[in-house]
């Protein structure tokens, strides 16, 4: 008995020893950086200096009174709700599409999926060439007169960046959607369809339910991917026009390393971190309730 | 897993009907990469006085050729291999073994690891690029290749530990114990008996990593500064910034930046499509 309880107690440690390059480079790559950005965010700093000036919570009542702050927040949240329910929507559409009786099924698949092996500062750049150059030439040979420049004004730039970033991801999500397709048993639509349901109904009573866990991994991961938008608005708008379209990691960005506010940068990450989390709860929470239910 | 083969259900008119939809979706998808391949062909002259849509004059490489130059691509290439193949071959090893130890282990101080991995999956390095950067700079790991492919290994963990905690759910632990029955130690077992199983997902961890390294902008752009050490995407963005209205360079740089990536999909694609289903489905 004794024994065998210093057998256990060994393998345990040598499990444990497998695991130290992963907790060491983990803890300092990300957790001591989170560590980090709590502390700075008390402070009045430039980064160099030797002198940090103790604001206290100095820099967050700043965030709420900044209108400039308040609307990124504003743009930040409405980019991932569109994003997210538009991309989850429709690449769950799009995998119960492609995965019909259509024929040159492939063909469509690898097409959507494509967009997502190019790097998103790509994604931006086409699009700012399509909506300034490619669509005004199309309007105008057809004699119409339609606004194209989505980029251009505060008012669209909200819908053009969810069209080129949808463009870009939709597809790496529909893979998700299609891989768990292939694991419903074929029986349940048959009993469905005994039962006499339609298409929609073995849509909403039985495709959905039984995708669940596909839905969750989904929708967190478009979400927790939208609130960190950064990459394409570089080339695309650089958070214009005005200041229409900046994220909060575009703005603490340009914060940190343009205007060297380190504090007040800090400051909106933790900000960024505690809805990230938030959002995060939330959402399983809710999905949680629903897989219960099943 | 594997079901029996159902007979292919009829073509009737409901299905034309989608077929209709899924034409207006594939067009849609493809419309931006036509554009790409048709303006990396076409000469500044033909950018400016030609419609949009119409056909280059004649396919000539010379966009190719100069964006190679002009980036000094020779370089960035050679940059960006490294930078994504050491990462990467890194976090598949720490990433698998850390995600056995985690399955393996049956004690608190693995069940607070594995929720402890998952942190890095909420809160995205984007969110710490400032304190990441004086934390590098204070390490003296700024501007430089090491510190570059830290950053990639200690930011990849958290998806890679998930992915793989997931997959070890389905390898039986008899084999482990039918093997070890005399007492070998956890590292004997690991490298003789476990690895030989994992291969499938440690190839679907090296291509999804492999986009996200390769395909990254904001952590090369944060950490680099030398043009010698520059990734293929930081030197491409050069020619995406500037206002000229040669943009005919920047589509052909668009193509040759992607093909690795397109090339290592191609490849894989079997492995990657089993992976995802195993990974993020069972979750």
């Amino acid at each position: 008995m004794n024994k065998n309880l210093s057998y256990q107690r060994r393998m345990r440690l040598q499990y444990a020893s497998l695991m130290v390059p992963a907790l060491v480079l983990f803890t300092v790559g990300l957790i001591v950086p989170i560590i980090m950005c709590f502390y700075f965010s008390l402070f009045s700093w430039d980064g160099f200096a030797a002198e940090k000036v103790f604001l206290g919570l100095g820099n967050y009542t700043q965030i709420v009174h900044d209108e400039y702050v308040m609307g990124t927040w504003k743009f930040t949240i409405l980019f991932a709700v569109m994003n997210s329910i538009i991309a989850d929507v429709g690449a769950l559409l799009l995998a119960v599409l492609l995965d019909s009786a259509i024929r040159a099924r492939t063909l469509h698949r690898t097409l959507v999926f494509i967009p997502c092996l190019f790097s998103s500062i790509v994604t931006g750049f086409v699009w700012k060439k399509i909506y300034s150059v490619v669509l005004p030439g199309i309007v105008e040979s057809l004699g119409l007169k339609i606004y194209t420049q989505l980029f251009g004004s505060p008012n669209t730039v909200m819908a053009g960046l969810t069209i080129a970033n949808c463009w870009q991801w939709i597809g790496l999500w529909m893979m998700i959607y299609l891989a768990a397709l292939q694991s419903i048993s074929p029986e349940y639509y048959e009993a469905a369809r005994v039962d006499g349901a339609n298409a929609v109904q073995r849509f909403f009573h039985v495709t959905v339910p039984m995708l669940m866990p596909a839905i969750i991994t989904c929708t967190v991961g478009l979400t927790t991917g939208a609130l960190k938008t950064y990459d394409i608005l570089v080339t695309a708008t650089e958070g214009g026009p005005g200041r229409s379209s900046n994220t909060i990691v575009y703005y603490t960005f340009n914060a940190a390393f343009k205007l060297k506010q380190y504090g007040y940068g800090s400051a909106m990450s933790v900000s960024l971190i505690i809805m990230l989390l938030i959002v995060a709860v939330v959402q399983l929470k809710l999905f949680s309730k629903k897989e219960v239910q099943l | 897993m594997k079901k029996a083969k159902a007979p292919k259900p009829k073509y009737t008119w409901s299905t034309f009907g989608l077929q209709l939809i899924a034409l207006v979706v594939a067009l849609f998808f493809a419309f931006p990469l036509v554009i790409i391949v048709n303006n990396a062909f076409k000469t500044t002259r033909e950018l400016a006085m030609n419609h949009p849509l119409s056909m280059p004059e004649q396919f000539n490489f010379n966009n190719f050729a100069n964006a190679w130059k002009k980036l000094e691509l020779g370089t960035a290439f050679a940059n960006s291999f490294i930078y994504t193949g050491v990462s990467v071959v890194i976090i598949a090893f720490v990433c698998t073994i850390t995600a056995w130890a985690i399955a393996r282990g049956q004690s608190r101080f693995f069940r607070f690891s594995r929720v402890y991995f998952l942190i890095g999956i909420l809160i995205p390095a984007q969110a710490l690029c400032l304190p990441i950067y004086l934390l590098w700079n204070r390490m003296g790991l700024t501007n430089s290749k090491l510190g570059l492919i830290a950053l990639y290994v200690s930011t990849g963990l958290s998806f890679g530990i998930f992915l793989q905690t997931n997959f070890m759910k389905t390898v039986p632990i008899d084999i482990e114990e039918a093997a070890c029955i005399d007492g070998c130690n956890v590292y004997q077992t690991f490298f003789s008996v476990v690895l030989p199983l994992l291969k499938a997902p440690m190839a679907t961890l090296i291509i999804t990593q492999s986009f996200s390294v390769w395909n990254d902008y904001m952590l090369a752009n944060l950490m680099i500064q030398s043009k010698f050490k520059r990734t293929v995407i930081i030197a491409m963005k050069t020619l995406f910034s500037t206002t000229t209205s040669d943009y005919a360079t920047a589509m052909a740089a668009i193509i040759l930046s992607a093909t690795p990536i397109i090339v290592l999909f191609v490849a894989l694609q079997k492995q990657f499509i089993k992976g995802m289903t195993i990974g993020a489905v069972k979750g």
